[in-house]
């Protein structure tokens, strides 16, 4: 009899606890992450599957993944394949149907964002990992992080109809503090409007984009393959050149290339934070381009 | 008399009980039906001017940002266009490898027992497969692995290594999974051999598993338990019939410790292959996590006629990456696991009565330095009781492994690595085997499994 009792006690108190609990929101990057908090509020609960140090691309899927995707309400991915080393089979092993695919908690921001890069050509990888969907490093261009958070705010209430007001207010009010944050950022960057920069990776394109600087080259040969000591050479001449001031990387990155790049030239490193999360500072999505600003100030030395 | 009495209390009580929590329930939703009914037009009415103003006020904010914008902030719905790589994916991995060993090719084909290990002096395909998978529907994922190798008689061996399917809604956390499956034994036994750290399968997995790896026709059904912490538990039955368990019901006229294999059919569902698992996941830190399981298996073996195998193993593994790291290095892995078997062998109650015991364990370590570049370490250990030192797959044997990997991208490898063997069987009781393996894969990005 106890028991039955119990039971029934369990099974109300559960029942009520998903009536009144938050949204349980996993994200693939801390960048997604910083974009939901503040779209979100008190309604929501966020955690991001990959800390921001780590380039998402080579992941490492962890089983303690599994339990947050299996306990998760809305799944906010990056998309453009940038996940597909890791995310699908974890999509398999959650067995949470809710975040699948075509379910509602599941959104793919990719879909929103008019990406860079898309090739209409057919290709093959001797042109290196390149992603025939487009550049998929989008939350770059602060813009964009607009689009985002409109596309989260709308996806909160189709789950979470009652607290619509309460998204449309945050989501306005991050939209209205980022274009000012953007009016201000390009302002700083001035100096930078029109410059060449050589780049690691092909992964900055949006950050060039957004602040209005050419990338004319990068220290990778072509996408994932790392640098040759011939190809290196090659730029060492395209720098002394075109006169090149600024090299820009993420920080997890080699710098060995760089630094070599840099005594024969003369070229300025920034290393910046290309996520939130990427350094103990970049706390949030403003804080993001803050430093990056900040960075790009302080190599460019304007 | 007394019992039917405390039931149909019990029973009576508990309908009661239940009445309460419906008819509070019902309360409970009609009174907020009710609330929000009460102010519903005048509420609705107030909501709608309010959204209008909203709307107005929006637009005009629209139309000053289109004006002063700096680039384009209108969301761009699906216009990335999905492409049919979505529907079906489809992989072709290969795997080559040259190697050249100071003992000739009879003896090595008893050291490197694996189906996929490189077992002869020269050139060797240690196995092309070919992998197709995809969702099904709202209910399920499937997946098919075809195999093609050459064995050491340059005979063509194409085989249906795994072909699927693993349930995508089942409620509770559970899954199931049917079909041509590998047993979810270890960390080791459902790996492929694209996914392996060495260029060959260590000893002690040869030898409770066979060449092939321990895989059968089935079903298992797992439960991802509701632990803070990632545990989740299998279960299985599968036929334990077959070349591909060979601890079981392995072919008629095959030989365990000069015990023949005889014929012996699964006499009822009590007979099937039954496996266990359960698999524990911690995050150690935000750099390095480790994972640890143990494992079971039983089922019948044909060496005689009521004969029993049963097999246990744990491992464990665990993996460190620093804050920064590029394409996935640097790091250091772990992977350690110990098997053991107890095997009945001989007719009950004849003089060739006897359990056989083999027990062996593998440890190795991977370094990836630099970007692209691992070095790895193995040790390995296998013994049996009552052991004759010329069966070399019941012998005290030893080994130390070697390699270097580079990976030139993620599509292709390249390995060179050098064992050292100690076994009593062998005229001069070591062999070192030096062996240069590629692997190139091609077609969708398979998903690496942790």
């Amino acid at each position: 009899m106890n028991i039955i009792v119990k039971i029934v006690f369990l099974i109300c108190l559960l029942a009520s606890y998903s009536v009144s609990a938050t949204i349980k929101i996993v994200t693939t990057t801390q960048d997604l992450a910083s974009i939901a908090n503040i779209v979100g509020g008190e309604n929501v609960e966020v955690k991001s599957l990959t800390p921001g140090t780590r380039d998402p691309h080579y992941a490492e899927a962890k089983p303690s993944m599994i339990r947050k995707v299996y306990r998760a309400d809305l799944l906010l991915l990056i998309g453009a394949d940038i996940e597909i080393g890791w995310l699908p089979a974890l999509l398999r092993s959650a067995r949470n149907s809710d975040v699948q695919k075509g379910s509602r908690g599941y959104l793919d921001l990719s879909s929103s964002i008019d990406l860079l890069g898309k090739l209409k050509i057919a290709t093959d990888r001797s042109m290196g990992d390149v992603h025939a969907k487009g550049n998929p490093h989008y939350w770059l261009d602060p813009n964009n992080g607009i689009l985002m958070s409109q596309v989260i705010a709308e996806r909160l209430t189709e789950l979470d109809p009652e607290n619509k007001e309460s998204y449309r207010q945050r989501q306005s009010t991050f939209e209205n503090k980022l274009a000012q944050k953007i009016v201000e950022w390009r302002e700083k960057l001035l100096p930078l409007k029109g410059k060449s920069v050589v780049a690691y990776h092909k992964s900055l394109t949006y950050l060039a984009e957004a602040f209005d600087f050419k990338i004319v080259a990068e220290v990778e040969p072509k996408p994932g393959i790392s640098p040759s000591a011939k190809h290196l050479n090659k730029l060492v001449n395209l720098i002394k050149e075109q006169n090149i001031k600024l090299l820009i990387l993420e920080p997890y990155y080699e710098k060995r290339s760089s630094e070599l790049l840099s005594k024969k030239t003369g070229i300025q490193i920034a290393v910046l934070p290309q996520s939130v999360g990427a350094m103990p500072e970049i706390e949030n999505y403003f804080d993001l381009f803050d430093g990056i600003v900040s960075e790009l100030k302080i190599a460019g030395n304007f | 008399m007394k019992t039917q009495t405390i039931t149909e209390t019990l029973t009576g009580r508990s309908v009661q009980l239940f009445r309460l929590t419906f008819v509070s329930l019902g309360l409970f939703t009609s009174a907020q039906l009710w609330a929000s009914d009460g102010n519903s037009e005048l509420a609705e009415l107030k909501e709608q001017l309010k959204q209008l103003n909203e709307h107005q006020k929006q637009l005009e904010k629209k139309l000053e940002e289109i004006e002063n914008a700096p680039s384009k902030t209108q969301p761009v719905t699906q216009s990335n266009t999905a492409s049919n790589s979505e529907l079906l994916k489809i992989g072709l991995s290969g795997l080559f490898s040259s190697g050249y060993s100071s003992v000739d090719d009879d003896a090595l084909a008893n050291l490197q027992a694996g189906g996929h290990d490189p077992n002869r002096n020269g050139f060797n395909v240690q196995n092309v497969e070919l992998s197709i998978l995809s969702t099904v529907d709202p209910y399920f994922d499937a997946q098919a692995n075809l195999i093609f190798l050459v064995d050491s008689e340059g005979e063509t061996v194409v085989e249906l290594e795994e072909a699927f399917f693993t349930t995508r809604a089942l409620p509770a956390g559970l899954q199931v999974k049917g079909g041509q499956y590998y047993t979810e034994f270890g960390r080791f036994n459902p790996q492929h051999p694209h996914q392996w750290s060495f260029v060959d399968q260590p000893i002690v997995i040869s030898r409770l598993f066979g060449g092939d790896g321990l895989r059968s026709q089935g079903a298992r059904i797992s439960w991802l338990m509701p632990t803070d912490w990632y545990s989740e538990i299998y279960f299985g039955a599968q036929n334990a019939n077959g070349e591909t368990v060979t601890s079981f019901l392995f072919e008629e006229g095959e030989d365990i410790a000069g015990h023949t294999l005889e014929e012996i059919r699964a006499r009822n569902f009590s007979d099937a292959l039954l496996s266990f698992r359960w698999l524990n996941g911690f995050d150690l830190s935000d750099n390095s996590s480790l994972n640890f399981g143990i494992s079971g298996l039983s089922g019948p073996n044909s060496s005689g006629t009521n004969n029993d195998t049963s097999v246990y193993g744990i491992d464990a593994y665990f993996k460190w990456q620093p804050d920064y790291v590029q394409r996935g290095y640097p790091f250091v892995s772990w992977h350690t696991e110990w098997l053991t078997r107890r095997y009945e062998a001989g007719e009950a109650g004849s003089l060739e009565r006897e359990t056989l015991r083999d027990t062996g364990f593998f440890s190795q370590v991977l370094w990836g330095f630099q970007t692209g570049w691992e070095l790895g370490l193995r040790l390995e250990k296998s013994y049996s009781n009552g052991e004759d030192i010329f069966d070399p797959f019941r012998n005290d044997r030893e080994r130390i492994s070697t390699n270097l990997t580079w990976r030139l991208s993620e599509y292709s490898k390249l390995r060179l690595q050098y064992n050292r063997d100690w076994a009593e069987h062998l005229e001069e009781d070591t062999a070192d085997s030096l062996i240069l393996q590629m692997e190139f894969s091609l077609g969708s990005h398979m998903a690496h499994k942790f």
